[in-house]
């Protein structure tokens, strides 16, 4: 197991946020999405709200509402996003830090847009029935 | 089962068990011995050869100023490395605990830091001891294969015990495992060899103590 | 309106279980997040994860109980509200599980059969429980068959082998000493199929729904260490993860179980804790969904994820201690010592030549 050490909390920060940078370049430049997965390194509490900190808020906040209820958004740094999902009884079984224009999770799939419709269309026929069986 | 388990289990037990049947042949045969009969009258009654016996353990600590110069080195290096040894034994968390589980003796621990630093000092001085003794024309003519087993069998715990509280090479198992071997193989030959002098050193320091005592003798 | 809907033909997929649930991709893919978080894999394999998962087929699953006390049934199976985990746990399984299925006596025994004849080659094989091999292995029966053939039967035609929990990994319990049954691990028995142990004492779910779900999305087993081990879960030690590690480094020890030291929730290396030497995740991810786990409540871990933890001494005679050999042991030592000492003084004494001015 790494020894982290020999790091204090600031350098680690600094060094999280030098990797950040260098992700968010390869999004520019390539197009190339990344992630870090901040629960995968040995952070203290401190650190990570420190993070957080440094990174600050942006325009955009969303809620997910999905087996839990995660918070997605946008950091001060337009691109960068820090995401952080939790399951149904509270517990986070993921944080992360992600470059990319806009998170996969919140685009709509479109095997769930195919079911999605189905059900619409599905419920236009029973609202045009009702309405005519009360006609 | 698992080489610490082995380490912990049947081999501690055995080697337990040799060290104490090897040190009871040891002491009684030597005790048994016919010894030669001195016909001169005592100068000093038993209570005052006693203490005679136990002012000998302490002074024969500190060498005398004549032979200093010649003595100096193997004096420190020596020094050195036994109190460096008593000080990562008595005063080595792992160690104090040992002693608690077979006597229910306990004291507080010294920081891990500070016999890590020992540690490293005691080492230093046993290779100093070996290149001195390999060196030296007469300790090397009087050298037996006891002298150098004895060494070796003193270093591996020291340098397995310092690898462990460092958790840096091996796995935690594997490093305590050999280090409690190392141990257990030191306590086999203890007996039968010169580290036997652990204990022998003051009982014969005691008696030539109480001889000079009885004979009227400086002590 | 007729859709031209390619999903129609694939309602036997875990997406479509997953989404006739009400649980949508998003979901899913949530899920694959936290699990390559949790296997330790980069971030960016989640959307392959979760859309391999999405494709999944059913796979079919036969669970063997053996010699068991079914907590790892219990500990897996039964938690108390159903998450995607259970959810895919659900699709993924369980043809044949004794406990959990409704079918009893020769209903069950036809349902076992009707499994591995129709999945030959592809089943995953689960066991809980010790097999044991002694007489033939007539101490562990199944409706008057010995766990030992139903192995040697079953495997056969097995795709892997899953040994949950650590009595169907290394023999466990029934092994401790001295064995009566011949309690042994399924790896001891079985050597041409590929075997993933998940010990643990019971084991820790996360792991089995990982390994599950890293199965389900490449089709493989995850790295294994060399007990066999998922890398992932059991690569570090307790003492590596554990967060009372400040108080070993500063030598911080509780002496006793109510001494001020437990109370301030110091090192517990002094009683007993096998945590430098026990590999396994239940440091970081805990039982009953992070809730705690021994250290946490002040027990020292007694390594149960490791072969053989039952006859490794004392729960509570720490690392740097061993077995005593007793007092009985030591004065019969002692004895034989003085004896000895005794003989060859003796042998000595007549050896050298008196002088004849000494007296005797």
């Amino acid at each position: 197991m790494t020894n982290f050490n020999f790091l204090d909390d600031d350098q680690l920060v600094d060094a999280l946020l030098v990797e950040v940078a260098g992700l968010l370049s390869r999004l520019i430049e390539d197009g190339e999405e990344g992630a870090i997965d901040l629960l995968g390194l040995p952070l203290s509490p401190f650190c990570v709200a420190e993070l957080e900190r440094r990174l600050g808020r942006g325009e955009i906040s969303v809620e997910l509402d999905a087996i839990g209820l995660s918070k997605i958004r946008e950091t001060g740094f337009p691109g960068v996003w820090w995401t952080q999902h939790v399951d149904e009884s509270g517990r986070v079984i993921a944080r992360l830090i992600e470059t990319t224009a806009i998170p996969k999770i919140l685009r709509a799939d479109v095997d769930d847009m195919k079911r999605g419709r189905k059900l619409l269309l599905a419920s236009i026929d029973v609202a045009v029935k009702t309405s005519r069986s009360a006609a | 089962m698992t080489l610490l388990d082995f380490a912990r289990g049947p081999a501690f037990q055995a080697s337990v068990l040799i060290l104490i049947a090897g040190s009871a042949w040891r002491v009684v045969a030597m005790v048994l011995l016919r010894r030669k009969p001195q016909f001169a009258a005592p100068r000093h009654g038993l209570p005052a050869r006693v203490g005679g016996g136990a002012a000998t353990i302490l002074s024969r600590f500190a060498p005398r100023r004549a032979f200093w110069p010649r003595i100096a080195v193997s004096v420190v290096l020596s020094a050195t490395f036994h109190i460096g040894l008593a000080i990562i034994i008595f005063g080595g968390a792992p160690h104090i605990l040992l002693i608690r589980q077979l006597t229910g003796l306990t004291w507080p621990s010294l920081p891990k830091g500070v016999i890590v630093i020992v540690s490293g000092v005691t080492l230093a001085s046993m290779i100093a001891l070996l290149i001195r003794r390999l060196n030296h024309p007469v300790l090397r003519l009087l050298s037996t294969a006891d002298d150098y087993l004895s060494w070796l069998l003193v270093f591996l715990p020291v340098l397995t015990g310092i690898l462990l509280s460092g958790e840096t090479i091996g796995g935690y198992a594997t490093l305590l495992a050999l280090h409690i071997l190392s141990v257990e193989l030191m306590m086999i030959w203890l007996p039968f060899g010169k580290l036997m002098h652990a204990g022998l050193v003051f009982a014969g320091r005691g008696l030539m103590g109480m001889n000079f005592s009885r004979k009227g003798a400086a002590t | 309106m007729q859709n031209a809907d390619d999903n129609e033909n694939d309602d036997n997929t875990l997406g479509a279980m997953l989404a006739a649930r009400g649980i949508g991709r998003r979901s899913l893919l949530k899920f694959a997040i936290a699990m390559a978080s949790s296997l330790a894999l980069p971030p960016g394999v989640a959307p392959l994860m979760a859309a391999n998962l999405a494709k999944a087929k059913r796979r079919s699953v036969i669970w063997l109980s053996f010699q068991e006390c079914t907590g790892c049934t219990e500990t897996l199976l039964r938690s108390s509200s159903p998450t995607i985990e259970q959810l895919i746990f659900d699709f993924i399984s369980l043809d044949y599980q004794e406990t959990l299925m409704a079918a009893a006596g020769a209903a069950a025994e036809k349902t076992l059969r009707d499994a591995i004849a129709a999945n030959k080659g592809e089943y995953l094989l689960a066991i809980d429980g010790s097999i044991p091999t002694k007489d033939s292995g007539v101490y562990s029966l199944t409706g008057g068959r010995s766990n030992l053939d139903m192995l040697k039967e079953i495997a056969a035609d097995a795709k892997a082998i899953l040994a949950i929990g650590t009595c169907a990994a290394y023999g466990g319990i029934p092994k401790a000493f001295p064995n009566p049954t011949g309690a042994v691990g399924v790896e001891d028995l079985v050597s041409n199929k590929p075997i993933i142990n998940i010990p643990g004492c019971p084991p820790v779910p996360e792991v089995l729904s990982g390994v599950l779900a890293y199965f389900i999305s490449f089709g493989k087993l995850p790295d294994l260490d060399e007990r066999k081990r998922p890398l992932a879960y059991f690569g570090a030690t307790i003492h590596d993860q554990c967060y009372r590690r400040a108080f070993y480094d500063q030598g911080k020890f509780a002496h006793s179980f109510d001494d001020e030291g437990a109370r301030q929730g110091w090192c517990l290396f002094e009683l007993g804790c096998k945590g430098p030497t026990t590999h396994n995740a239940c440091a970081s991810l805990k039982w009953n969904n992070g809730t705690s786990f021994p250290i946490q409540s002040g027990h020292g871990c007694i390594g149960c994820s490791e072969p053989d933890f039952w006859d490794a001494g004392s729960f509570y005679t720490s690392l740097a201690g061993g077995s005593a050999t007793g007092w009985r042991n030591a004065g019969v030592a002692a004895a034989v010592g003085i004896a000895a000492g005794a003989a060859a003084a003796l042998a000595a004494r007549n050896k050298s030549r008196p002088d004849p001015e000494d007296k005797p």
